[in-house]
């Protein structure tokens, strides 16, 4: 199959990557190798949380944030794609999120500091706007709400944890639970069940009866696990605030994540409606080169390889989060080169001993160029028109800094650019 | 040493992902079209991977809440370790119901081909029968076919016979003497038919349009009805069949299917589900008609002298069209067409599935999984639905009042056959 641009990836960074080429009148084919990591990681867009690894300050401006860490860095991938990327690649998207129907919140001016489903403060950019009201720089007491049966989310855990951190005068943490209709003790559920059941308008309200009765007090607001609607990221969660009758504000829960689903689920539809071709369950696996160009791309179709023969190449895979690459025992290898990818290591040497150190196995990728070309170990490009994006560059850590995001829009805007000008 | 253990181990990383890659992610839970609507079933990850864990052969099969999958594979499609979530389901299945003993549901409805056959031969009478309340109600009581759900109308000339009497050239020699470019062997399918003999016309016009000599192979039922009602030697047995007269066709001569279902079975399930021996080299030379006509355009070959056709149509993706892993060709190949003004629905699933919309019991959910595409359907208002796979094209229809079409019928039309 012939392409302009291939895309391959399902993540931000493919998305953003994109959207870009469609909106410069590009004929983009997304390649989508399996489900999103968008559905396995926080899904609020971080830019910068943290400066360093070693610092527990977190970043009040991320523009600026990312500007110093550009001087001070220049090998750090939001260097390669620089800082005009990050700008323009932002503005992208919180127009396509507007466009897809999203209400989304913050910028590149100031991050919001929003508490996590186990009660610690963290960075975000831009988030939905269901969670704004946990921003912990607003005083209102805070009043987290988990459901009975549900361990996803432990209220008494949020609440002992922020009270610590945070906290004051009128500055109060306190925990309920409330028991959900239909989610007796021994059923198998999952945030998704809870989110879908919520899109029920009965259900809500008499959630929301019951939530209003355990708060009892007036001037609070209330943390809940993200579970306010599948579908739509406004809907149920308007309608539902208005029932309890406090600001309500929703908190990320381990995966599959609602956020993720919510977004991707809609960014990609959006997309698709308007022209753009995916191509699904068709993991790449080889890639052909000549002359320093990518000829083709193979791609694991059923009965037969299918070859995808492109201008130029956009390689948007995540990296450990949706399974594009592969850890052996000796090495991770990438699927197109079938090179050992930078930062490998055995498997001892992956992981730090302690869960919540920085782990080396995030900053494993591909290493790449000024022009986010993949190069091998002379520094030389391994192919002219591959441009690498997202979770998938090598030397960052995005879980530690909390930069996803930030980095998969840079580099998914960046990619898209350089492949078109390839 | 751990490390030194590591120094023996080979990095060898498995073609097809054994039930040990399953991360427990959940991501297939999550696309699930029937996990979606009815909070009964229980996914694809507990009922596949999962469960999987704890089946041993020796032991009698635990099957509740397995017939509650619809196979439609979105599971698959969307596993990012490539997870063979289905097959464990479907040999689940099979297994219980070898233990327990098979239903005549599961019987009737596996065994399509020789139902069709039957209601073709006797066309007037069958489709009479099949909108009959009495005889509906019957049906419902003694098979358990939901007495709301059309059953489609037969035909008493087959393709098969039409392609006799109208195709009786010896077309293989042209090919040889260069008369023609390409030959092909059409894999009609039970529905071209039995059912829709026009699409069959439609498909061989449009191929010997393009220089190409299309030939018909004897073939058998492809056997996904088979699989999908706990019959997999049965499907095995068709399969077999197939992969043997397929086999025996001349090396250059391509294999197109029309059903998206039929050419899924061909590339795909024959040689990994069903293990029949022989069945990959058939598989690789196996193509979804839109698919094909696209390689051609891509070669230079295709006759793109389209007359207009002023329409305004709406693609509906099969889910099993997403599992050939090739794109959406249909909707290439449309866009070549002037005149032509083409949306695409991205709702998911139809809900029908193949015979699962059929079975009393399911026909209800059936309707609540397509839910979402029939109400983008009502609101888009176009002329027609366009869908490569049959059953989506019943289901869209039953569920919306709306036309709809394969999209080779808007090719035909362009080339001026009426």
């Amino acid at each position: 199959m012939k392409a302009d641009i291939a895309v391959v990836g399902s993540g931000l960074a493919a998305l953003v990557a994109t959207r870009t080429l469609q909106q410069a009148g590009r004929n983009a084919l997304l390649i989508w190798p399996g489900l999103s990591s968008l559905y396995f990681t926080y899904a609020t867009v971080d830019v910068l949380g943290y400066s360093d690894l070693t610092t527990t300050q977190p970043v009040d401006q991320p523009e600026a944030g990312v500007a110093k860490l550009i001087e001070d860095h220049p090998e750090h991938p939001y260097a390669l794609a620089g800082l005009d990327a990050l700008r323009s690649g932002t503005a992208l998207l919180t127009e396509w999120l507007r466009d897809a129907g999203f209400t989304w919140q913050g910028s590149l001016a100031r991050n919001l500091l929003l508490p996590t489903a186990i009660g610690t403060p963290k960075p975000s950019c831009l988030v939905p706007a269901s969670m704004a009201a946990g921003d912990l720089r607003r005083t209102e007491p805070i009043v987290f709400c988990g459901f009975h049966g549900y361990e996803d989310f432990v209220p008494e855990l949020a609440a002992a944890n922020l009270s610590r951190s945070w906290g004051g005068d009128d500055q109060s943490v306190r925990a309920i639970r409330v028991s959900l209709p239909g989610f007796e003790p021994g059923r198998l559920f999952t945030s998704i069940d809870i989110a879908r059941s919520f899109e029920d308008v009965a259900f809500r309200r008499e959630v929301a009866g019951r939530i209003r009765r355990e708060a009892a007090v007036d001037g609070v607001r209330i943390g809940m696990p993200a579970v306010l609607g599948l579908t739509h990221d406004m809907e149920v969660y308007s309608s539902f605030a208005a029932e309890v009758g406090h600001p309500v504000f929703e908190i990320p829960t381990l995966p599959p994540s609602v956020l993720g689903l919510r977004l991707f689920d809609r960014l990609r539809k959006h997309i698709q409606e308007s022209g753009v071709e995916m191509v699904w369950a068709a993991p790449a696996h080889a890639a052909e080169l000549s002359d320093g160009q990518c000829r083709r791309i193979l791609l694991k179709s059923a009965g037969r390889e299918q070859p995808i023969d492109a201008r130029a190449y956009v390689l948007a895979l995540e990296d450990t989060v949706d399974g594009a690459l592969r850890a052996g025992v000796h090495e991770v290898i990438d699927p197109f080169f079938h090179q050992a990818l930078a930062h490998h290591a055995v498997p001892t040497d992956r992981t730090d001993e302690s869960l919540f150190k920085p782990q080396p196995f995030a900053s494993v990728g591909y290493r790449v160029s000024n022009r986010l070309q993949p190069i091998g170990d002379d520094g030389r490009p391994l192919a002219g028109n591959v441009f690498v994006a997202g979770g998938a560059i090598a030397g960052y850590d995005p879980v530690g800094s909390k930069s996803r995001g930030g980095l998969a829009i840079a580099t998914g805007y960046r990619a898209a650019r350089e492949a078109m000008a390839a | 040493m751990i490390t030194d253990e590591i120094g023996t181990l080979s990095d060898t990383v498995e073609e097809a992902a054994p039930v040990e890659a399953c991360t427990k992610c959940t991501a297939c839970n999550t696309v699930c079209p029937v996990a979606r609507s009815t909070d009964i079933f229980r996914g694809p990850k507990f009922l596949g991977p999962e469960s999987e864990r704890y089946r041993s052969q020796a032991e009698a099969a635990v099957t509740a809440g397995l017939d509650l999958c619809s196979g439609c594979k979105l599971c698959e499609v969307t596993c990012p370790s490539q997870v063979t979530i289905q097959e464990y389901i479907r040999r689940a299945q099979n297994k219980g119901a070898e233990e327990r003993g098979r239903t005549l549901r599961d019987w009737v409805l596996g065994h399509t081909r020789l139902l069709s056959r039957f209601g073709s031969m006797t066309a007037p009478l069958a489709n009479f029968g099949n909108r009959n309340p009495l005889v509906r109600l019957a049906m419902e009581k003694v098979i358990g076919i939901h007495r709301k759900r059309p059953l489609p109308r037969y035909q008493w000339l087959t393709f098969e016979r039409w392609f006799k009497r109208n195709r009786s050239l010896p077309l293989v020699g042209r090919a040889r003497e260069g008369v023609s470019r390409r030959t092909v062997a059409y894999f009609y399918g039970c529905w071209v038919n039995y059912n829709e003999r026009r699409l069959g016309e439609m498909v061989v016009h449009i191929l010997e349009r393009n220089g190409i000599d299309v030939i018909v192979p004897k073939q058998q039922c492809c056997g996904i009805p088979a699989v999908v009602n706990s019959n997999i030697d049965l499907a095995r047995k068709y399969g077999a069949e197939n992969v043997r007269r397929l086999s025996g066709l001349p090396a250059n001569v391509d294999i197109i299917a029309s059903s998206t279902s039929c050419g899924l079975m061909l590339k795909h399930d024959y040689s990994h589900l069903l293990e029949i021996p022989g069945a990959e080299p058939v598989g690789a030379r196996t193509y979804d008609i839109c698919e094909y006509l696209w390689m051609l355009y891509e070669a230079g070959e295709l006759d793109i002298a389209f007359q207009p056709v002023e329409t305004r149509l709406l693609y509906h993706a099969p889910c099993h069209l997403k599992s050939h892993g090739m794109g959406y060709p249909a909707t290439r190949l449309l866009r070549l067409i002037p005149g032509v003004h083409l949306d695409e629905v991205d709702e998911g699933c139809c809900g029908i599935s193949g015979t699962f919309g059929v079975k009393v019991e399911k026909y209800d959910l059936s309707m609540k999984i397509g839910s979402r595409l029939f109400e983008a359907v009502k609101a888009a208002g176009t002329d027609s639905v366009l869908a490569d796979c049959e059953t989506c094209r019943l289901q869209v229809e039953h569920g919306t009042g709306a036309k709809s079409a394969h999209p080779v019928e808007i090719v035909a039309r362009a080339y001026g056959y009426r």
